[in-house]
């Protein structure tokens, strides 16, 4: 209860002060208890949620945060778990890795949460999965697209991996974009791997991998790169610079004319949300792959039953979109649910070995299935390109595809 | 914990009648600490065991400013470089042993010490306090962008999953044991230093803050003498580094830069700098609040915690612990009142 | 050749916007000897209100001509309630002003809800030279940065004015004697010092983006360029500044980023060693 009431109070001075906000505070009812339950002499299932509420990755960490409200309001307003209600702990992990294995220390020991979801950079998965796993005992899902490799048990992973992003998208990029790659990248883990997996895979479609570079992650000058890239006379520039660096990449880029020459963007993150990070025309044609867009509501009705919902509870700047981890939070929620369901308890073995095979029917941009024995997912990819500020798919995958990993 | 020396140089007829405050504040601190697990939760004895490094970290600050005159704006360069030092002993070579892991940290911390140390204070001419200032800060911030950029360091991501330190078979785990184990060590090197600038060494020190020049013509070789307790500072902060590191099982940059080395140095001003219980208080006091800020004021409490920095530095420049101590008591004063014109400047 | 040219006008810009921060910076060291660790912020401040206008539906250029202005009344109320119980002590000015920077660091980022914000530029897209595009935007940077160091010149050696801060810096004792009130002069040069920082701020934020610790960025390398050009003096900062900015945007075309970054720090840091009085001693203009 008295965490409810102090994450609601820093909605509502958010909201107040900050110019930008359009959210107005949920209910107070929305996700607090109901003490008139069945079963409620059990206390409830606790689930915490740990992702960056401040700092530059924010923009997707509040979406991830909203989401997990909704699904677990869904969740509560139809019975519960287990006939037990749920009750939310949000930690804010700040893009700060000190601050953040603080904070989700206080979920394991102070809440002792039954299960954690969250870390959306990979640096941040590192730093915070030994608290929860290790020391602190406990299930931790991970919900982003991210480099693979990770194969710790009762760790899970409801994003997409390398093979997932770049076997189908890589040779799309060749036939439409060019055979001469660049590898701008931000230095840390993520890039360095992906990167190993993308030079593969480049390579064995016949491309080149003119240069590969790695920059701190608060640079926010490129001339150097840039011009590297445009005297180089790349094709694609297979972009891992993340944000803050990212927006004057990409705007350096463009005024040097990277795009008038023909030159295509390519970004394996790139969603809804970091759209509003440049100007339309500094972005046009960039293609990205992920396993939902917006713009699949047109045909799918699932995928727009569940961003209806979210578009309905939080409207504002926090969007639901794949690149932000939304659609993994979901997924990742989901999933756990069927497998405390199958389980029948909270015991981490039983629900990790329940979670290993779990199915859901209904996810954003179509079902996905955990492989068993992998701690992996596999869903549906799409390849979609900016045009005008809005995503259009240009490439689906047959059915789901295999995340190979572990 | 008694008074030596002390009543054998104050003049006659003053201040023997004065109650000494400094032994009484020592002994409660540690009456209280001691007993601070059995009455906390599990999950507030593993941060009051941070906060207790954290005191160790201040403590090296403290030596180098307050004994020594060096406004050391680097000392997290040591902290980190000793953190980094044992994360890298136990992710490439396998050693959690605290018998080799500690003083591995503090061999560490001491030779970047001398070499930093060596670079700034030694040479032709005596280095300006801002220029050492600026130095070590900058010293701090090149390394942080260092480790930042080098993979085999992690680069941003750091070092994670550090094991857990051992002894023997024993592993020592976050909790009442750790506690007690930085506890110790932190009573152990407080009582070293205490011994240190109540000595000989401490007389030339405190020599050397009343009148460096005066200093140098008895024949003291000042800058040798501030080389070595800057040494020293960097060897106490790089154990608290070592500490550090297998506590909170991770490394990462900003360790080694900026923010770490202005926070400590935020302690022992706080808490009164020169007199080595000032900097546990500052530092106890500086990261309690900011954890009850940051419970109770979710969104503002850097800002509260801002302001009540502000007021400290504006209105009580000596620190919290001069609401108890009097000038006199500050370890190492040998007697006599200090010149007015000090204080101004703690 | 085109290369080369792009080459330089990168640099230029980069080293443009350094010495638009050292400026304020180095202004209030020179004249006060203190080290403003909220300098950082001021920069900050400016980016902010120009983001404000801009989301409040102003134009944007309307926000940078404000942000000086607004900055520099904010310096000067703070150097009449804080500041000025500091001058006897540069050690505690020091810290005082990294807590000053603290809260108005925090309170922006509590009111831009931690994200990072964007702001376009008042004048977009690029300038094609032959085949070459150089960024319409960094080019009024260069301008402005060049009008505002001409004009900061021409203020200090030709008008009276500038004679009496001039007196002030070369020797307090005397200009207090001679009838300057040293008090109001130390407020208007600090004011001083801080609109220009907020000038930068409002120039960058279209480059940069807005984002929390915006100022801390630029800090190091500010009090780095401060020393590297010398204390006491207004162009002593600017040729600091000019120094580290070209040597920081120019080291990256030929080394490895992470290395240039650290190898101009380490190259002043000796520099000041060996020379401590910087490239440019004495005081005065």
């Amino acid at each position: 209860m008295f965490n409810d009431f102090r994450n609601l109070s820093r909605r509502r001075f958010l909201s107040g002060l900050a110019f930008t906000s359009g959210a107005v505070a949920t209910g107070v009812g929305s996700w607090v208890v109901r003490p008139d339950w069945a079963n409620a002499a059990e206390g409830p299932i606790k689930v915490g949620i740990a992702t960056d509420l401040t700092g530059p990755i924010a923009y997707a960490g509040n979406a991830d945060a909203n989401v997990a409200k909704m699904v677990i309001k869904q969740i509560n307003d139809g019975g519960g778990l287990l006939g037990r209600p749920l009750e939310l702990f949000i930690e804010d992990t700040a893009s700060n890795e000190s601050v953040a294995v603080g904070n989700v220390r206080k979920l394991i020991q102070r809440d002792k949460v039954d299960m954690v979801l969250g870390g959306i950079t990979s640096s941040m998965r590192n730093a915070i999965k030994d608290p929860i796993v290790a020391r602190g005992k406990t299930l931790y899902i991970y919900p982003q697209l991210y480099e693979g490799k990770e194969c710790t048990p009762y760790l899970f992973c409801t994003g997409p991996t390398p093979a997932q992003q770049c076997d189908d998208f890589i040779p799309w990029l060749i036939k439409n974009g060019g055979k001469k790659f660049a590898l701008p990248s931000a230095n840390y883990v993520w890039p360095h791997t992906l990167n190993v997996y993308a030079r593969k895979v480049i390579e064995a479609n016949g491309g080149e991998v003119v240069f590969e570079e790695y920059y701190p992650l608060d640079q926010v000058d490129f001339s150097a790169t840039v011009n590297r890239i445009i005297s180089n006379k790349v094709d694609v520039v297979f972009n891992t610079v993340i944000p803050p660096g990212v927006g004057p990449f990409f705007k350096q880029l463009y005024e040097a004319g990277f795009l008038k020459n023909g030159g295509r963007l390519a970004c394996v993150y790139y969603d809804e949300n970091t759209l509003n990070i440049n100007q339309a025309n500094e972005i046009e044609g960039l293609a990205s792959c992920l396993d939902y867009f917006k713009t699949l509501t047109k045909d799918d009705p699932v995928s727009a039953k569940i961003q209806a919902a979210y578009d309905k509870d939080y409207p504002g700047n926090f969007l639901f979109a794949a690149g932000s981890a939304a659609t993994g939070t979901y997924r990742g929620l989901k999933l756990w649910e069927a497998a405390v369901k199958e389980a029948g308890k909270l015991d981490r073995d039983a629900v990790a070995a329940a979670l290993d095979h779990a199915k859901i029917a209904e996810g954003p941009g179509g079902p996905a299935e955990m492989v068993p024995g992998k701690r992996h997912c596999k869903m549906k990819m799409y390849t979609a390109v900016a045009k005008g500020g809005n995503y259009e798919i240009v490439g689906r995958s047959d059915g789901l595809v295999d995340p190979k990993e572990c | 914990m008694a008074e030596s020396g002390l009543a054998g140089i104050l003049p006659a007829g003053q201040a023997t009648a004065r109650r000494k405050v400094l032994p009484i504040v020592e002994i409660l601190s540690l009456i209280v600490a001691v007993v601070l697990p059995f009455v906390l939760q599990d999950y507030l004895t593993v941060f009051a065991t941070r906060v207790v490094i954290l005191a160790l970290f201040a403590l090296s600050f403290d030596l180098v400013w307050g004994y020594a005159g060096i406004m050391s704006f680097g000392q997290a360069l040591f902290f980190g470089s000793a953190g980094y030092g044992v994360a890298l002993l136990a992710r490439d070579l396998n050693i959690t042993s605290i018998l080799v892991v500690l003083p591995a940290g503090m061999l560490i911390g001491l030779t970047f010490a001398l070499l930093l140390g060596g670079f700034l204070l030694l040479g032709r001419h005596p280095s300006t306090v801002i220029f050492v200032a600026l130095g070590t800060l900058t010293g701090s911030y090149a390394a942080d962008r260092l480790a930042r950029g080098w993979y085999y360091l992690g680069g941003q991501n750091g070092i994670p999953s550090i094991p857990s330190m051992t002894l023997g078979s024993y592993e020592i785990t976050e909790g009442p044991a750790y506690y007690y184990l930085a506890l110790g060590i932190l009573f152990v090197v407080y009582l070293l230093c205490r011994f240190l600038v109540r000595s000989q060494f401490g007389l030339a020190l405190a020599g050397l803050r009343e009148n460096e020049q005066r200093i140098a013509f008895f024949g003291y070789r000042s800058q040798h003498l501030k080389a070595i307790v800057f040494a020293v500072g960097g060897m106490v902060a790089g154990l608290a580094g070592g500490l550090y590191a297998f506590h909170e099982g991770f490394v990462w940059p900003n360790m080694l830069g900026v923010v770490f080395s202005t926070q400590v140095v935020l302690y022992v001003l706080f808490g009164g700098s020169g007199t080595l219980i000032g900097a546990v208080v500052g530092a106890v006091i500086i990261e309690g609040v900011s954890f009850w800020l940051s419970d109770n004021y979710r969104d503002i409490w850097p800002i509260l915690l801002g302001v009540l920095l502000l007021l400290v530095i504006l209105f009580r420049p000596l620190g919290l612990i001069s609401f108890v101590l009097g000038e006199r008591e500050r370890v190492g004063s040998f007697g006599g009142p200090p010149k007015g014109s000090r204080d101004a400047a703690p | 050749m085109g290369n080369a040219f792009v080459a330089g006008f990168e640099i230029l810009s980069f080293g443009a916007i350094i010495v638009l921060i050292v400026l304020g910076l180095g202004i209030i060291a020179s004249m006060m000897g203190i080290f403003n660790f909220a300098q950082g912020e001021f920069v900050l401040l400016g980016a902010y209100i120009t983001y404000l206008a801009h989301s409040g539906g102003l134009p944007v250029w309307v926000g940078m001509a404000a942000a000086p202005f607004l900055v520099g009344a904010l310096g000067f109320v703070l150097e009449a309630l804080i500041i000025r119980r500091f001058y006897a002590a540069p050690i505690v000015a020091m810290l005082g002003t990294y807590a000053l920077g603290l809260i108005i660091r925090e309170s922006v980022r509590g009111l831009i809800g931690g994200l990072y914000l964007s702001v376009p530029e008042p004048v977009g897209g690029s300038i094609d030279i032959g085949g070459l595009h150089i960024s319409a935007w960094r080019f009024v940077i260069i301008v402005i940065t060049l009008l505002v160091m001409i004009g900061c010149y021409l203020l200090l050696s030709r008008t009276n004015f500038g004679l009496r801060i001039r007196a002030t810096l070369e020797n307090p004792a005397l200009a207090r004697a001679s009838g300057i009130s040293t008090a109001s002069m130390y407020g208007t040069t600090f004011a001083f010092g801080a609109a220009l920082a907020g000038l930068a701020g409002a120039l960058l934020v279209p480059v940069f983006s807005l984002f929390a610790d915006l100022g801390i960025r630029f800090l190091i390398q500010g009090f780095v360029a401060v020393m590297v050009g010398g204390v006491g003096s207004f162009m002593g900062p600017v040729a600091g500044a000019a120094v580290i900015g070209t040597l920081s945007a120019a080291l990256p075309w030929v080394m490895a980023p992470v290395v240039a970054d650290i190898l101009v720090f380490v190259l002043a840091i000796v520099f000041i060693k060996f020379r401590p009085q910087g490239l440019l001693s004495g005081k005065g203009v």
